[in-house]
């Protein structure tokens, strides 16, 4: 305990040499933390995203359609649990910029079993019931101020059996998503009345989400599904949301040899720039050391009070930088939705300030403790 | 002059002390060139994209597309094309013909080399006119595609990058394979572009429209005159674009990130490399109290001293600066990243190293600016006393 002053007196005895020291730290872990949790948390959402959940796609391209009469085929593989045909267009709202998702599924059975979406019960019901309802996204809900009842009309390349391509929908309740892909600006329609309204590509879909009944069974369903058209007109390809999502996201992830090579420089950059502040400090208070060690205090008390400042300033600075990484983090993940700070990086990051005082107070705490009473009291 | 003699003089002396507190100096050096060299190699892959983009543009370029709508997502239909055809301005290849390309684009499915993983890469459905309109298509292997037959031609960084681009090699498209038949280099780009037949393509995927048409005019001068000759024409909704500003929208958002992290990070290092600068020369400043305050007893003045600390910092901060570039040179020049799913080679180039130079003064100047003044500040008869 008698130590605390001691240390306290010692971090303050320059306070202009400690605060920017502080400051540094604080900046570096700061970026350390942002850089670093968008790679953690990238690989994180990827792990979380599910594999029991499968996309049909056509094995050309993620958009070319599908003839809706694979339903049946794929429904009969066994381990299916559910399929549903899901069919998207680009539609806009008023005016050009405020462009729209709109995903048109055929809600059967336990169709929610493939989807990430949250929705009331009663929504669902009542967009079983009503066919040109459309279920909104909250967000959008409320950027545009739609209400449950609003008739909200819609321009779409896609035109209707009259040839106009003006679409109107009846708005019956909101959802949430928790997946990270897709667009967040989206609604969801019925297939069903869709296919039925549109002037061409009839019977065609998108894509097929599949519910898998187990999943330790999804890889099978994978291979049996696209075993099942293989060489046909309409050859699949089957993938895991985490598959879909994981090339998806792949881009940032080539970012990494990028990410660790700046992380490594601010840390190299760090620790010199502490390292030399400490020698210089420690040198300059030689006279000080003489004097605790003539009083009685130990080469090891005095190694320890050296790097218990050390390790102050930086566990301070390194938690008030992350501290400040979580805060900012918010606008870096515009880039990848949904995405949050992994506490894991935080307690990297704290390990890494821990070490890095440790290394940096090393030599000067050597150097104070092997210190030689006659000649440091001399300021030799 | 007695002041620049003054200031001369002090720099002198600072200058010739660096060799004893060569740690101070380094942590300088040290903290400068990372900053520097983070700046300039996130700034690099902004560069290398714009290269990449801009390489095969050409003023005498001009793309169609629907009126508000983006071109290579627009639907243009057989009826304009054929007006299309009889516009002014447009410059005639060696057959009389004009040079205009139909182009119909469509994403297909590739695997990278090596780890397997699965890009989508755009294969566009061309009129045999576009080895024409691009004058820098070489053929290093095999032969241009033949019109109506199920055939590609790749660019050589496919063939790179991803699996199945050989020559001979054949894809899936629908059911029908199609056959790889030709090589080609274009200019400097480095993206992988894929062409075929366009009526080919259009009727593998069962289309009517053309997403967009490329016109090359007889020269640059004439864009105007075609531009109001498309507008004008009421068999046209179309919008004539010149290819540099159709490639601009395209990548705006691309080139806004890359922009926005290079600057975050850089801003941040360089934030952390001043602090770091600012203690070094507050030390130096500390240790060399006694020499101040005897130089200002001998009638040196406080503004010779500013400066000359000043000066000292900048000149510590430079060699960072070149070193800096140098490293992101060495280390990342040429290297591909494939950030957001664009394939981009790196290129820090001659102006990317003079923004690191500009940087590193910038953190010199606010860094030594304090120490300076604290210098400029002290007390003659205290320091000497303390002695």
């Amino acid at each position: 305990m008698k130590f605390l002053p001691l240390i306290w007196s010692g971090i303050w005895r320059k306070p202009g040499r400690s605060v920017l020291i502080f400051l540094q730290v604080c900046v570096a872990f700061a970026l350390f933390g942002v850089l670093q949790g968008l790679k953690t948390g990238v690989e994180q959402l990827i792990g979380q995203t599910r594999a029991d959940v499968l996309l049909v796609h056509g094995n050309l391209a993620l958009f070319d359609p599908l003839p809706l009469a694979l339903l049946e085929q794929i429904k009969s593989v066994p381990g299916v649990k559910v399929v549903v045909p899901v069919e998207l267009f680009g539609a806009i709202y008023q005016t050009p910029n405020q462009k729209l998702g709109v995903v048109a599924v055929r809600p059967d059975g336990d169709w929610l079993s493939a989807f990430t979406f949250t929705i009331a019960p009663e929504y669902v019901a009542a967009f079983r019931r009503m066919r040109t309802a459309a279920i909104i996204r909250e967000g959008v809900a409320k950027k545009y101020g739609w209400k449950i009842g609003d008739h909200i009309p819609l321009l779409s390349k896609t035109p209707q059996k009259t040839g106009s391509t003006d679409w109107a929908f009846d708005i019956v309740g909101t959802y949430t998503d928790s997946d990270l892909g897709g667009g967040s600006d989206t609604l969801l329609i019925n297939y069903d009345y869709f296919d039925e309204a549109r002037l061409a590509d009839k019977g065609t879909v998108k894509h097929f989400k599949v519910a898998v009944s187990d999943p330790a069974l999804a890889v099978a369903v994978t291979d049996e599904i696209d075993r099942r058209f293989a060489n046909s007109a309409n050859q699949t390809l089957t993938e895991s949301m985490r598959e879909l999502a994981q090339s998806q996201l792949q881009s940032i992830g080539d970012l990494n040899f990028l990410i660790r090579s700046i992380v490594g420089a601010v840390l190299v950059a760090l620790l010199f720039a502490t390292a030399t502040m400490m020698m210089q400090s420690t040198r300059e208070r030689m006279p000080e050391l003489g004097v605790l060690k003539t009083l009685g205090f130990t080469g090891v008390a005095v190694f320890l009070s050296i790097l218990a400042e050390a390790m102050t300033i930086f566990v301070a600075a390194a938690a008030s930088g992350l501290g400040l990484a979580v805060l900012i983090f918010p606008l870096a993940a515009n880039i990848v939705p949904g995405l949050s700070m992994p506490l894991i990086v935080v307690a990297v990051g704290m390990a890494c300030a821990v070490l890095a005082a440790a290394i940096s107070a090393a030599v000067p705490a050597v150097f104070a403790a092997r210190l030689n009473i006659v000649a440091a009291l001399a300021g030799r | 002059m007695n002041f620049v003699r003054q200031s001369l003089a002090l720099l002198h002396v600072g200058l010739s002390g660096v060799a004893a507190r060569p740690s101070s100096a380094l942590t300088i050096l040290i903290g400068v060139t990372c900053a520097v060299g983070a700046l300039v190699s996130m700034l690099a892959m902004g560069a290398g994209a714009r290269r990449q983009e801009m390489g095969a543009v050409r003023a005498d370029h001009v793309i169609l597309g629907k009126t508000g709508e983006r071109p290579g997502q627009s639907d243009i239909s057989k009826d304009e094309s054929a007006v299309i055809l009889g516009l002014p301005g447009i410059r005639r290849g060696d057959a009389g013909e004009p040079i205009v390309v139909f182009e119909s684009m469509t994403f297909i499915e590739g695997r990278k080399r090596g780890t397997g993983t699965r890009i989508y890469f755009p294969v566009v459905g061309v009129t045999s006119t576009v080895t024409q309109y691009l004058p820098e298509l070489r053929f290093t292997a095999g032969r241009m595609f033949h019109p109506g037959l199920h055939e590609l031609i790749v660019s050589n960084p496919c063939a790179h990058q991803f699996t199945g681009f050989e020559l001979g090699d054949t894809r899936l498209i629908h059911g029908v394979a199609w056959t790889i038949e030709g090589r080609f280099d274009q200019g400097q780009a480095q993206e992988c572009v894929v062409y075929g037949d366009v009526d080919s393509i259009m009727s593998a995927f069962k289309r009517n429209t053309y997403t967009s048409v490329a016109v090359m005019l007889q020269s640059a001068a004439d864009f105007d005159a075609f531009r109001d000759a498309v507008s004008s024409n009421p068999a046209l909704h179309l919008e004539a674009m010149h290819e540099s500003a159709v490639v601009e929208d395209e990548f705006k958002q691309l080139n806004a990130i890359l922009f926005f992290v290079a600057y975050f990070v850089g801003s941040i290092m360089a934030l952390g490399a001043t602090l770091g600068a600012v203690n070094s020369l507050y030390a130096i400043v500390d240790s060399r109290r006694g020499e101040l305050a005897t130089v200002r007893a001998i009638g040196f003045g406080p503004g010779p001293i500013v400066v000359s600390v000043m000066v000292e910092s900048l000149l510590l901060a430079l060699p960072g600066a070149l070193l800096g570039s140098g490293l992101a040179w060495i280390l990342f020049n040429g290297l591909a990243a494939s950030p957001l799913g664009y394939s981009i080679q790196l290129a820090v180039t001659p102006s990317l190293a003079a923004i690191g130079v500009a940087w590193a003064l910038g953190m010199g100047m606010l860094g030594g600016l304090l120490p300076a003044l604290r210098a400029a500040r002290v007390p003659v008869t205290m320091a000497l006393r303390a002695r």
